[in-house]
């Protein structure tokens, strides 16, 4: 699970107000501190919303609010009204945008290509659901689950008792590491070096080299189908 | 016909009901936040030209009678606190017969379409895309190749889908750390978790939705299998943890299950969170009532959850309306459908 402000990867603590999914810092810088602290905390000072207020004013030289003069020459929205709503006025903006756009992307959702279906064409999908099986606890304590199939990388299934602790972000097995990638001349290497360098990118937040790689294997993939 | 939720699904003794959501935009208007009226009412002529009137009734949510606005928030056509209802001449819904389908326009995007079946029914994916595709095949849709289906929220740009599980969690919201465990595995398919809601009355209600996050990156086949196989895990850790805490300690959740079955059956006032709690607890206790004298199938059950959950209208602080009379309303409706289960 993301932050849905910065898009760091959660690993510790999940912070969500009004059904919105923050990280430690974005909830503090976001002046949600109440959220953060633990009873004893404010009990035990008495200052305690002088504090955050005080605490809230330092930390506003942190926020980002963009370059609120690039405006959609077609809506009129701004760059400004973007970043505060989340939302675009209109198909122009995702040009005048387009930076803004994909960083947003990235951040909710670690990646900005698309991959579903065309227009009026029908996606390719099992839409038949598998009633699951009545087992007892020991059954399932003992054996594998039958129903669904599962693929070596995905997470295993068992009960949901004991979260598991998240992998560390290394780079996938025979993949380059981030400053490889940064360095490396990008035509010179594989598919699939650019495939594991986007998702590695994307999971440490490395946002442009993401989207250089992702343009490169999307320029080899157009070549492709015009040749 | 039937209403969608009065049917017997799958896994329904976990699942409640299963959605998918589609949002499309058309080309040649701006997004809604940069649309104004009239642009809008245009918008709603032309997109209400290319809706098949034999399968969809509705139309203009300024025309609305408010009784059928109460009866699509109870059928979860509306949100369930009828905000969609807020600026109406901008906004129009339709629903075919059990409104199973529906589809909205002027909320959040141009078009939502929605299809909704009960219990796990992965199915209503392929009714809402073909629902998409008919309005595809007659609209000029707002799509470009890099980023798929252009949506006013960047955050539903690509394939514009959700897909949302209604869960009724009783056991693990009971167990120590379950939902922050759940939480966490939920994150793992890249998925998300929330309460039904997250104050008020129903606050409480160990009632959650699961929805899908990604409309990028993924292919839609992609989201249904994640979707499946986060869904089977779910409901066995329910099943699981229902066990345990039935068998570990029988008698006094069967006491609480029978307690919660007499204040059901025979209460005069019933506010939503006591009904609800108490629904929790006959769900907990369902499967391993070895005594025969309650006789509440899985449908009932989850037709009255979905009938407090939904209930259209419930008087708040703000609005001033009698508590009492809703509590008596409420009482004698779950008091008339459990006596009729008997």
């Amino acid at each position: 699970m993301r932050c849905e402000r910065c898009g760091k990867e959660l690993t510790n603590r999940i912070i969500k107000i009004n059904g919105v999914t923050y990280c430690d810092n974005c909830a503090r810088l976001m002046g949600y501190d109440r959220y953060l602290r633990e009873p004893s905390d404010i009990l035990g000072n008495p200052f305690s919303p002088l504090d955050q207020i005080a605490s809230s004013l330092m930390q506003m030289s942190e926020l980002d609010f963009g370059n609120s003069t690039l405006t959609c020459p077609k809506c009129g929205m701004t760059l400004r009204e973007f970043e505060n709503e989340g939302r675009v006025g209109c198909i122009e903006c995702y040009n005048t945008f387009n930076d803004n756009i994909v960083r947003e992307m990235f951040k909710q959702q670690g990646n900005s290509e698309y991959a579903g279906r065309l227009p009026n064409q029908s996606a390719e999908t099992n839409t038949t659901s598998k009633e699951v099986e009545k087992v007892s606890r020991k059954e399932l304590e003992s054996g594998p689950a039958k129903e669904v199939e599962v693929k070596a990388s995905e997470p295993a299934k068992t009960e949901t008792q004991e979260p598991e602790k998240q992998p560390e972000k290394k780079p996938e097995k025979g993949g380059l590491t981030i400053d490889q990638l940064k360095k490396a001349d990008l035509g010179m290497l594989s598919d699939e070096d650019l495939e594991k360098g986007i998702k590695l990118a994307a999971e440490v937040e490395e946002y442009i080299l993401a989207s250089r790689l992702r343009d490169e294997l999307k320029g080899r993939k157009e070549g492709e189908n015009n040749g | 016909m039937a209403e969608w939720y009065t049917r017997e699904g799958k896994d329904n003794d976990v699942v409640l009901s299963t959605k998918a959501c589609i949002v499309r935009n058309i080309k040649g208007y701006n997004f809604l936040p940069r649309l104004d009226d009239k642009e809008c009412q245009s918008l709603i002529e032309t997109i209400d030209g290319a809706i098949d009137k034999d399968i969809f009734m509705g139309g203009s949510a300024a025309t609305m009678e408010k009784e059928t606005a109460m009866r699509l928030i109870r059928l979860q056509v509306l949100g369930r606190e009828g905000s969609q209802m807020a600026n109406p001449q901008r906004k129009a819904f339709y629903y075919n017969d059990d409104c199973s389908e529906s589809i909205a326009i002027g909320c959040g995007e141009h078009i939502t379409v929605r299809a909704m079946a009960q219990g796990h029914d992965i199915s209503v994916y392929k009714q809402a895309e073909k629902l998409a595709m008919d309005l595809e095949s007659k609209l000029d849709i707002a799509f470009s190749d890099s980023y798929g289906f252009l949506t006013s929220n960047v955050r539903l740009a690509g394939t514009g889908l959700k897909i949302l599980y209604t869960v009724a969690l009783p056991a693990i919201a009971k167990t120590e750390g379950g939902i922050a465990a759940l939480t966490q595995r939920v994150g793992q398919y890249e998925w998300t978790i929330y309460p039904f809601a997250e104050r008020g009355e129903l606050a409480d209600s160990n009632v959650y939705i699961i929805s899908s996050v990604n409309t990028l990156g993924v292919t839609e086949e992609e989201v249904l299998r994640r979707g499946e196989m986060l869904i089977t895990d779910v409901i066995k850790a329910e099943r699981a943890c229902r066990e345990e805490i039935a068998t570990s300690k029988k008698e006094q959740i069967k006491d609480m299950y029978g307690r919660a079955y007499g204040n059901l059956r025979y209460c005069n006032l019933i506010s939503r969170s006591e009904a609800i709690e108490a629904m929790g607890w006959l769900r907990l206790f369902h499967d391993y009532d070895d005594g025969g004298e309650i006789n509440c199938s899985w449908n009932t059950l989850d037709k009255l959850t979905m009938d407090i959950l939904w209930e259209p209208g419930a008087p708040s602080k703000r609005s001033g309306a009698s508590f009492t009379n809703s509590q008596r309303i409420r009482a004698n409706g779950i008091r008339t459908i459990l006596k009729g289960a008997e």
